[in-house]
């Protein structure tokens, strides 16, 4: 388990040691003259409500995966229960929709 | 493997498997002439905006960098072949690919142009639209395989003698449009639209602007040999040895997610969230009761007997 997590963390150190070393050779590069638009202007951020609803749905989506492996084991019953909670998620989009949440703004 | 092994497996891996997509995908995706994430890095001017964040803009590709090597860690070429089989594999891969999309964000948001920071907002714009019909359509096979393991989901369906992509035919075609939304390939390459790109990207020295090239073609391989694991039986087949079969399974998937992608033409960020939200979510849940049927009818079961 730890030795599982430790080769991602030396993965992760070797990748930065490679980015370190692009990053030294573009620090020695020049800049030439900057011809581009200010970033303090106005945004059409048109998906808030978007975000909102998948913020509840990416939670609601975790507790699927604990189900899904003992699924097969629990048989039925975990069928049944998963139908009462997609039922709900359905519910939830459909009346999301109904709102008039679903569309970009 | 001993932990050195793996890790250097896993890098060399992550640096093969973007060279291969670089190879093979073509210079112009899609229609309109709109240029693919990684295709023009190589022709763009470099343009340097005002005063990009040092640390932000610096961090990004670094970010993209590691979040590549995490999620190629789970890839499995083989039953031992892999860098870490972690018991959590499938939710550990989906996690960390969106550091990557974090990364795109924060180079989009710490180049501090007009353009650079609507890429930033349009990538996150995608991250709403991908992540939850991918998050469903993955969970076909680890109810199948009874594990979130790689390694168990390519056993299990071996032992089966079932490729999920038989069982689960429509958590497979979710899986394809929600895996070109999430490597932004054709037709869901808004966030790098020429003018976007150009900002984005351009604002990078040609060396960083080569770590994107490699984070944005891994992306599609990681994907890719992802589908492959779930749905296409990964390692497992006749003849060849496992890593032979790994690479033809996770070939034929950028074949197909690329050729599909050029198929249609290309979404807008407000089509893709509409497109996620009123079909793909609502099939995704659906995959799942499906999936839950064919279990209690024992379909993919008979391994566990």
């Amino acid at each position: 388990m730890l030795t599982h997590y430790s080769i991602a963390a030396l993965a992760a150190l070797l990748a930065l040691g490679l980015a370190l070393v692009a990053l030294a050779l573009a620090h020695r590069r020049s800049a030439p003259a900057p011809q581009l638009r200010e970033a303090w202007t106005s945004y059409r951020f048109g998906y808030a409500t978007y975000a909102l609803i998948f913020l509840a749905f990416d939670m609601e989506m975790i507790f699927m995966y604990p189900w899904a492996v003992v699924f097969a084991e629990l048989g039925i019953k975990a069928f049944l229960d998963m139908l009462v909670f997609i039922g709900l998620l359905l519910a939830g989009i459909a009346y999301a929709w109904g709102c008039g949440a679903l569309r970009w703004e | 493997m001993g932990v050195g092994l793996a890790v250097l497996w896993t890098l060399l891996l992550a640096l093969a498997g973007s060279a291969l997509v670089a190879a093979i995908e073509p210079h112009r995706l899609g229609h309109g002439n709109e240029p693919g994430p990684a295709a023009e890095l190589r022709t763009l001017p470099w343009r340097r905006s005002r005063r990009p964040d040092r640390w932000l803009h610096g961090a990004a590709p670094v970010v993209a960098l590691i979040a590549l090597a995490w999620a190629v860690l789970i890839l499995p070429f083989g039953r031992e072949l892999i860098g870490a089989d972690l018991g959590i594999g499938l939710f550990y891969f989906l996690v960390v690919v969106d550091i990557l999309l974090l990364a795109v964000a924060l180079g989009g948001w710490g180049a501090d142009t007009a353009d650079a920071v609507e890429c930033c907002y349009r990538v996150i714009a995608q991250l709403v639209a991908y992540v939850v019909p991918l998050g469903l359509a993955v969970i076909g096979p680890a109810m199948m395989a009874r594990s979130l393991s790689t390694v168990d989901i390519v056993e299990a369906q071996a032992r089966a003698g079932l490729w999920y992509v038989v069982a689960q035919p429509l958590g497979f075609a979710l899986f394809v449009a929600a895996g070109l939304m999430q490597s932004y390939r054709a037709p869901f390459l808004e966030p790098f639209a020429q003018r976007l790109q150009q900002a984005m990207l351009a604002s990078y020295a040609p060396p960083l602007r080569a770590l994107w090239r490699v984070a944005l073609s891994g992306l599609l391989f990681v994907v890719a040999a992802m589908g492959a694991t779930l749905f296409l039986g990964g390692y497992a087949g006749p003849w060849l040895p496992g890593w032979a079969w790994m690479l033809l399974k996770t070939l034929a998937m950028i074949v197909l997610m690329l050729g599909l992608g050029r198929c249609f033409a290309l979404r807008s960020s407000a089509q893709m969230l509409a497109l996620s939200w009123k079909l793909l979510i609502p099939l995704g849940l659906l995959n799942v009761l499906v999936v839950g049927a064919l279990i209690l009818l024992g379909v993919g079961q008979g391994a566990f007997r």
